[in-house]
């Protein structure tokens, strides 16, 4: 009897400090839904910007008051980037190389991922080290040979030129080899009793298994190949091979002397430039968001 | 007859031949020009003449002793300082948002993929947003700062400012990585600690300060690490918004080499600076790796 309204006491006196504590947590809890909220404002205002200027009429771009809202919708500012500029071939050269680079390294590296995880060969390790080494080469120091090579090849202003340097990723290779690594061995072993070929068994058996992992990295591949601009500079100065990265500096260039007067139409280039990879991030989210966190955890 | 190779060494060469191809790309397109990179920086190359012949180590001379070393230590020193920028926005600021965003109710999800888009939007792009963002007469933030009852600033035409302008771009797409690093890896802590920390009336901020932050000093080396790497190849910003100006006050160590390589064709210096950076960014890696072995804390 005694013991049982000694709990009640208890009981109460901890009701009530779990009613303070929780009215302070859920005071806490607004104040970071509504900062949550301002970052997020804040973060997304560039794109927003980006996306209502792109729709304004030149007059309405140049008011010293800026218009939050645009007055009219000027849809013809995209068509218009394509008359001012060749933005289609730009459009055309970008998927070419991007599509080219993600072939050539979805292929390396599925390979060699392979090969440096369940693969048996001679200096296994040491040859893995020297991919591995790469990384710590960054084409900003390698470009000024490359581009000499390049040019004795006749590799200037061409596709090939433009994928080569970028068609091999140790990031990919060593990512791959890490997800293979994960596929328990007595399912290679299986598949070899079953007759099953070393391209069988990377195409049948290990890729399915680790298709979340392949699909993040893939994905990654086709934005930095997407987004690359140094290179293709470099490269590709000129406007047969141009890409959307190099052109979109130009569309502003293209109106020196007036240099701020098209910021509708540069901002509708902007746009076209940056939107398969939104959509991509969209559909894709789940991956995305993953994708440099699985880099990080390794 | 004996098959050429037997079959457990037929094997072994075709698993050899799945790494092959990748061996080969980065023989040709990585390590034979890092020799090659090398070799020009002791020749009088450049892209007007025709031949070049060695001239032993004039050009590392121009570059300590001569002309160049004007504009190699302005270059580390703006490099320098645009890596600690970056450093504290991704570190401290991705800290903080993850901290913001940490343990949000699920439908707010779509807030935190916002957050984190920036990272994938190509870096031309957003650096003509910020040209126009930034802009003096008519950008917007300019606006904004007068409503306030400020002055127009010259973001981009002055040169103690520019580089700050440089980082507020190149801060908005890589915040957000910082945030959902640090968001993985808090997800990866176990609320046990913070219970127990409770019940024994530790404070927010004390459980911040000893639990969350030093179980995270992986993420943090991790983003340390990366970052700095990264901040110090910092190219495509930097074109885009200032060529390197004003006055070279944003002229990066990788603009410089830039410069001398595609405007001056001076591929003889641009290639000693690019050895140069090289070095440096080895013993960077190097020293990293070592604190990295050392100093952090792994006792999840």
């Amino acid at each position: 009897m005694t013991s049982d309204s000694k709990n009640t006491a208890l009981n109460e006196e901890a009701m009530l400090l779990n009613q303070r504590a929780q009215t302070r947590k859920k005071m806490l809890n607004i104040g970071q839904y509504v900062l949550a909220i301002l970052v997020t404002l804040v973060m997304f205002f560039p794109l927003y910007w980006m996306l209502i200027t792109s729709v304004k009429s030149q007059q309405e771009v140049l008011r010293s008051l800026p218009t939050f809202w645009p007055r009219e919708w000027h849809f013809e500012n995209y068509a218009n980037v394509f008359k001012r500029a060749n933005f289609s071939k730009y459009y055309y050269n970008t998927t070419v190389m991007t599509v080219g680079i993600l072939f050539s390294q979805v292929i390396t590296g599925v390979l060699a991922g392979y090969g440096f995880s369940k693969g048996i060969f001679k200096g296994k390790n040491f040859l893995f080290v020297i991919v591995l080494g790469a990384l710590m080469i960054p084409l900003q120091v390698t470009f000024i040979p490359l581009y000499i090579m390049f040019a004795d090849w006749k590799l200037t202003d061409t596709f090939l030129g433009l994928i080569l340097p970028l068609a091999v990723s140790p990031y990919y290779i060593f990512m791959m080899r890490q997800a293979f690594f994960s596929v328990d061995d007595s399912y290679v072993e299986a598949a070899k009793i079953d007759g099953m070929g070393r391209l069988g068994i990377i195409t049948q058996v290990l890729v399915p298994m680790t298709k979340s992992t392949l699909i993040t990295i893939t994905l990654v591949t086709f934005t930095d190949g997407w987004n690359s601009y140094f290179w293709p500079k470099i490269i590709a100065k000129n406007e047969v091979r141009r890409v959307l990265t190099v052109g979109l500096v130009h569309l502003r260039n293209t109106f020196a002397g007036l240099d701020t007067m098209n910021n509708h139409e540069i901002m509708a280039g902007a746009v076209m430039a940056v939107l398969p990879v939104i959509i991509l991030f969209f559909i894709f989210q789940k991956y995305m968001l993953t994708g440099y966190e699985k880099t990080a955890m390794k | 007859m004996k098959p050429l190779l037997s079959r457990k060494s037929s094997k072994k060469v075709g698993d050899f031949a799945t790494v092959l191809p990748a061996l080969l790309f980065l023989g040709v397109f990585v390590y034979y020009p890092v020799v090659q990179v090398v070799r020009i920086s002791f020749t009088n190359w450049n892209l007007i003449n025709d031949s070049y012949k060695y001239v032993g180590l004039k050009n590392w001379i121009w570059l300590f002793e001569g002309s160049g070393t004007k504009y190699l230590l302005n270059s580390l020193k703006v490099t320098f300082l645009y890596t600690l920028g970056e450093l504290f926005v991704t570190i401290i600021g991705g800290m903080i948002l993850a901290v913001i965003f940490n343990k949000l109710a699920k439908s707010f999800s779509i807030m935190r993929a916002l957050v984190f888009l920036p990272k994938y939007i190509a870096m031309s792009s957003a650096a003509v947003v910020f040209l126009w963002i930034l802009n003096t007469d008519n950008g917007i933030l300019n606006y904004f700062i007068m409503k306030m009852g400020g002055t127009k600033v010259n973001w981009l035409g002055d040169k103690n400012r520019a580089l700050l302008s440089i980082l507020m771009l190149t801060g908005w797409r890589t915040i957000g990585y910082g945030m959902m690093i640090y968001l993985a890896a808090m997800r990866g802590i176990s609320t046990n600690y913070y219970e127990a920390a409770s019940i024994d009336g530790a404070s927010k901020w004390t459980q911040f300060t000893r639990i969350t932050l030093p179980l995270l000093s992986p993420t943090t080396l991790f983003l340390f690490v990366t970052t700095f790497i990264s901040a110090m190849k910092v190219f495509q910003s930097v074109d885009v918004l200032t060529s390197g100006g004003p006055y070279r006050s944003t002229e990066v160590i990788v603009y410089m080499i830039y410069k001398y390589a595609m405007e001056d064709f001076r591929m003889d210096r641009a290639s000693t600076v690019a050895v140069f950076f090289f070095i440096i960014l080895l013993i960077i890696t190097a020293t990293t790796m070592k604190i990295s072995n050392r100093s952090v804390n792994y006792d999840v």
